[in-house]
């Protein structure tokens, strides 16, 4: 019943960008331009609870709705609907979606109060959701692929929102590019992916392929490259090495972007694409061996390049990074629950801690450099609040959310005989802890380190609500995953069984039990993280001497984590100046004007002369043409009799 | 015998509806000569009311008056092609400037309209010789008077004079071609024509030569190359509305006859040592050699003339005779994929061609100048009226998201699955020698700019104009995106009474 409402969750959003993008200029009310923007996901985020009160009413198997809306492409044996999965993966996306999505848009109505493109704004916004609803419940490759496209046009619409305004070196338009031409790359991948998959598969839809995976044995060969196309597609969506450049530049959007699009939901899209094909990916061992280390190389990579950053945003925007590695690692061991389980989780505290950034921001007028707060504290004190527990959830102290996710990341990758990964797993854990703890102080604590002119005031309560909203989740949302050897039954494991029992079979995972191995992990787990805690509070708020010391004893060391191990560089020396002078002095002035263009010239003279020729026939004058007429005729004929 | 007779005539509804709404609306037009819109609003309503009739055959597949004319799927669809063009084209001349300097004659204009599709109708329809040169005289006997029918433009008499030349010539010649036909099988039912000729006794050569002749008529009502020198002439010379109907009904009836006559008389309907779907040829007349040669020529002539033109309606006029080329190819393959791509493209082409002449028509009111130089800065003058052209240009030209795309994509479809893959590539050719023309107009408006400084002032259409072009522009890129409805639709419609 309530699963047939599913089309409208995402035509509602699509009706509020059509509203607000064509009249968004003239509707003069922001309180109804947000409103029209908030409502219509809200909506969706209620038709999403209620579908899945649905599935809860039934049994475990039946939890599978697929919404047919319009047979939209047959041609030959290519045949694609337009029409939504709702199952238990899906629903737990699209709750996640809808309701973060729909928090943040009521933020997003206080932060971009007096904005003049704050229709616009909706407007993109929406057209965001619209598209991430399509990702996420579409029942084919094709039309999943039309929403990942569709996330990455808005998020390149909504990082280059203020096109003018100067970013880094250069403006936004060209962080905005930035993350566009990245993606591009990894769009490719997922293209490649889709041409194999119906090339061997005969079809596009989920169903149809994941059951005829089974027919494969595992370490196939085209199952490994299909799994390694799409999985080059995740590392340009979900910012993994080596597509994460692009990340830490979309900050330069509005900050409930960044909360929304670059933290909470479309940078999971990677994570849950490989979720949703998990069959594929379990019958993949070398696949899942790359996803693990790229995971796992890249949250230890992140986390590093985060010690140093001092722009409040760089720092999660590097977290986040970090904790999607985390996320892949787990996709890569074979718990693909854990993942997701930590994908619902730090889309509660990362954009609980965007939004709290987005707060300092605005309180501080555009400041985003931490070396220039300090000490706010006072001034603030719900977001202040809000964000220590953002901190302490991140970091993975129990019992909030971030510890259950983060730990049972950990323990899989351990218990699976990572003992590698595991480690370096540890060892980001303990910076994440550290640097979450240095930006927490110098925002916040501390004597205040910023001008006269400034005079930072507490958010509005379309601001503070979601914070608190949010904080509220980031404590309580580890309670799905209560791991059962504290006694709990980890009903998120239990709820998505169906969907990954034959990944789950294929990876013959360690059944969940009472191994002794498993609290140790834990004690050391809460150990690390209060260390890295202890250890920042220490350098940044007892000896403050410190960190200036530790800069000035490893230099080398320290630049290069300032610079971030130098990969932008790196990329332009090796790929876009190799590209731009290739393509200028070869394929511009060789192969384009020398060969191409002489080619066509002279074919299109060709044709010139020729038409020049032709048209005279037209003389205008009946007799010619009953002549010609004639002839034609008798030149048919003829040309018959002699065949 | 009169039972029957009656059953025929309720399937005839359509035709009757239209011939009773035409002699309404010459009395009408002796009553209120003044204000010819009374006529036109009864033309309309005759012309959605045979639509309803028509709308309620779908699905019916049968013959009616002793063979003379089938009511199946196939004829349907033709017809609902035919009476939304019509009915398009009255709201055109009803916002028509050039149409006013003959504002007492406008009701025979209106009626006269009604009679014409009143002609294709019966062309869409017919199933036996006579009825299908009957239907086509109809039609052409209507056209000459409305080529004519700004008789004071010098160019519009000649146009209709040219025309009647040429269509006596055509009609003539495939009358001999009939006469030739019935001589040697004696019969002008297609149905027992096709009989006797299974039957293998009929002399191939004299076949060939009567096939020829009736060709001729078909290929004048199509202009298909070399019988379409009227057709720059005539396009350029009526009025504006009266070429737009005439590039999309008039091919339509005259396709609808042709593929009829052809299929219905030289394919073996009882064959079945074919794949489902395709067609076996009767043998003795090898007559798809020669469509597929007056295809290529067709098209490959209708764009290199075109691209000299420096007149939006003769340049239209040369894209619509190439478009029929693109048509052709369908009717080569023999088999019911390409005729449901034909379909499709017909489809299509409606909505793009009576778009793109619609804004051509308004832009001329305005401006008074269908030269494409006089289309420099228009994309700044007249921003709506700018991209819906330039969308119509892009979907003739054949390029995605339009539904141009979807049916070029069928037809070239229908030629590889077949193993025409060299009429493929010269059809993929000349898609891209169109698109030269059409951007040369988009570089105009667009890339341009007037120098002079009047004509910069933006340029206003009235609402109902935006309307009607929004009309046309929604489904071509509608059925760009979403095309499986419509295609189920054609292959649905390929059923032929007495065919396989």
């Amino acid at each position: 019943m309530a699963h047939e409402l599913i089309p409208y969750a995402l035509f509602l959003p699509l009706l509020g960008f059509l509203i607000n993008g064509m009249f968004g200029r003239r509707l003069k009310s922001e309180a109804l331009i947000g409103g029209i923007g908030s409502a219509t996901v809200g909506i969706g985020f209620l038709i999403a609870g209620w579908t899945f009160v649905e599935m809860l009413s039934l049994a475990p198997e039946e939890r599978t709705f697929i919404v047919p809306v319009i047979d939209w492409i047959t041609a030959g044996n290519l045949s694609v609907n337009i029409s939504y999965q709702a199952d238990q993966l899906s629903i737990l996306m699209m709750l996640i979606v809808t309701g973060v999505g729909f928090l943040i848009h009521i933020y997003s109505i206080g932060y971009m109060h007096g904005d003049p493109g704050i229709g616009r704004f909706f407007a993109y916004l929406n057209l965001f959701i619209f598209a991430m609803l399509n990702l996420i419940l579409a029942d084919n490759f094709l039309l999943m692929f039309l929403g990942w496209e569709g996330v990455g046009l808005c998020s390149y619409l909504l990082i280059g929102f203020w096109y003018d305004r100067k970013f880094e070196k250069g403006t936004t338009g060209d962080a905005a590019k930035k993350a566009f031409i990245v993606n591009r790359i990894g769009d490719f991948g997922f293209l490649i992916a889709m041409f194999l998959i119906f090339m061997t598969f005969g079809s596009l839809s989920f169903q149809a392929v994941f059951a005829q995976a089974s027919a494969f044995p595992a370490g196939s060969v085209v199952i490994t490259w299909i799994t390694i196309a799409l999985f080059l597609g995740a590392t340009g969506k979900s910012a993994q090495i080596p597509l994460f450049v692009w990340l830490p530049d979309a900050m330069a959007g509005p900050t409930p972007v960044s909360a929304l699009i670059h933290a909470a939901t479309m940078v999971t899209a990677g994570i849950y694409m490989i979720a949703r094909c998990s069959v594929l990916f379990a019958l993949a061992p070398t696949t899942m061996m790359i996803v693990a280390v790229v995971g796992a190389a890249t949250a230890f990579f992140a986390a590093t390049i985060g010690l140093v950053q001092n722009d409040i945003k760089k720092v999660l925007a590097y977290s986040t990074v970090s904790q999607l590695g985390y996320m892949f690692l787990a996709l890569g061991v074979g718990a693909f629950t854990a993942g997701l389980f930590h994908l619902m989780t730090h889309a509660f505290f990362k954009a609980l801690l965007f939004l709290g950034s987005g707060s300092v921001i605005h309180a501080m007028h555009e400041e985003q450099d931490i070396q220039n707060m300090g000490g706010l504290r006072k001034y603030m004190p719900i977001t202040s609040f809000t964000f220590i527990i953002g901190t302490i959830a991140i970091s993975g102290i129990p019992p909030l959310s971030g510890f259950f996710s983060k730990d049972e990341i950990l323990w899989k990758t351990f218990s699976g005989g990572h003992i590698g990964l595991w480690i370096i797993g540890a060892v980001a854990a303990v910076l994440t802890a550290f640097y979450m703890t240095r930006l927490t102080i110098l925002t916040f604590h501390g004597e205040k380190r910023w001008g006269e002119g400034k005079h930072p005031h507490e958010s509005p309560k379309t601001m503070t609500y979601p914070l608190i909203v949010l904080a509220i989740l980031s404590v309580i949302g580890g309670a799905v995953g209560w791991p059962a050897a504290l006694g709990g039954n980890n009903a998120l494991e239990h709820w998505l069984e169906p969907i990954l029992e034959r990944a789950n079979n294929e990876m013959h995972l360690i059944a969940p039990g009472h191994d002794p191995m498993e609290y140790a992990l834990m004690a050391f787990s809460v150990g690390i993280a209060v260390a890295g805690m202890f250890l920042g509070y220490t350098m940044y708020l007892k000896k403050k001497e410190m960190p200036a010391k530790l800069a000035t004893s490893w230099p080398r060391l320290y630049r290069t984590l300032l610079n971030k191990w130098y990969v932008d560089q790196i990329y332009e020396a090796s790929v876009v100046s190799p590209i731009q002078v290739g393509s200028e002095k070869v394929l511009w002035k060789g192969v384009d004007v020398g060969v191409i263009d002489w080619t066509v010239n002279a074919i299109a003279r060709l044709f010139g002369f020729i038409s020049k020729y032709a048209r005279m026939a037209q003389t205008g004058v009946p007799e010619t043409y009953v002549f010609v007429f004639i002839v034609g005729v008798v030149t048919i004929i003829g040309f018959l009799a002699l065949k | 015998m009169p039972e029957q007779l009656l059953g025929d005539i309720t399937k005839f509804l359509p035709e009757i509806t239209l011939t009773v709404m035409f002699l309404v609306a010459i009395c009408a037009d002796l009553m209120f000569r003044k204000s010819p819109q009374i006529v036109a609003g009864i033309t309309l309503t005759g012309l959605i009311l045979s639509g309803a009739f028509v709308l309620n055959q779908s699905g019916m597949n049968e013959s009616i008056f002793g063979n003379m004319i089938a009511v199946d799927p196939f004829a349907v669809f033709f017809k609902v092609i035919i009476l939304m063009s019509a009915i398009f084209v009255i709201v055109f001349s009803l916002s028509s400037v050039e149409l006013q300097t003959a504002s007492r004659r406008l009701g025979e204009y209106y009626s006269l309209l009604g009679g014409l599709a009143l002609g294709m109708m019966l062309m869409a329809g017919a199933s036996n010789l006579l009825m299908m040169y009957l239907a086509i005289e109809l039609s052409s006997v209507s056209s000459y008077i409305l080529a004519g029918f700004t008789k004071e433009a010098p160019d519009s008499s000649e146009a209709s004079l040219k025309y009647v030349i040429y269509g006596g010539l055509s009609s003539g010649l495939m009358l001999y071609g009939i006469s030739i036909i019935y001589g040697l099988t004696g019969s002008l039912d297609i149905y027992e024509i096709n009989h006797v000729l299974a039957q293998g006794s009929v002399s191939g050569s004299a076949l060939a030569i009567a096939g020829i002749l009736t060709l001729v008529g078909f290929g004048y009502k199509i202009s298909a190359v070399p019988f379409h020198f009227w057709t720059p002439d005539v396009y350029e010379g009526s009025p504006i509305t009266i070429t737009a109907f005439l590039s999309v009904a008039s091919k339509a009836g005259g396709f609808a006859v042709m593929i009829r006559f052809f299929k219905g008389v030289f394919i073996d309907p009882s064959a079945t040592h074919l794949p489902e779907g395709m067609w076996a040829s009767l043998s003795g007349f090898e007559w798809y050699h020669v469509v597929a040669a007056i295809s290529v020529v067709t098209m490959t002539l209708g764009n290199l003339v075109a691209l000299w033109q420096d007149n939006m309606k003769r340049l239209l006029a040369y894209s619509s005779i190439a478009h029929a080329g693109y048509m052709l190819m369908g009717v080569v393959v023999l088999s019911n994929e390409g005729l449901a791509a034909i379909l499709v493209y017909f489809m299509v082409y409606l909505f793009m061609n009576l778009g793109a002449f619609y804004i051509v028509m308004v832009i001329a009111n305005k401006t008074g100048s269908e030269d494409v130089e006089d289309y420099k800065g228009i994309g700044k003058r007249a921003p709506f009226l700018g991209v819906a052209l330039t969308v119509f240009l892009i979907s003739l030209t054949g390029l995605p998201p339009t539904a141009g795309f979807i049916g070029k994509l069928y037809l070239f479809a229908a030629l590889l699955n077949s193993g025409w893959i060299w009429l493929a590539i010269v059809g993929a050719l000349n898609s891209v020698i169109s698109l030269y023309y059409y951007a040369k107009v988009l570089r105009n408006m667009y890339l341009r700019s007037e120098a002079s400084e009047k004509k910069t002032e933006m340029i206003d259409i009235p609402r109902v104009q935006v309307a009607t072009v929004l009309v046309l522009l929604v489904p071509v890129i509608a059925l760009g995106l979403y095309f499986t409805p419509l295609v189920e639709m054609a292959q649905a419609s390929v059923k032929m009474f007495g065919s396989p």
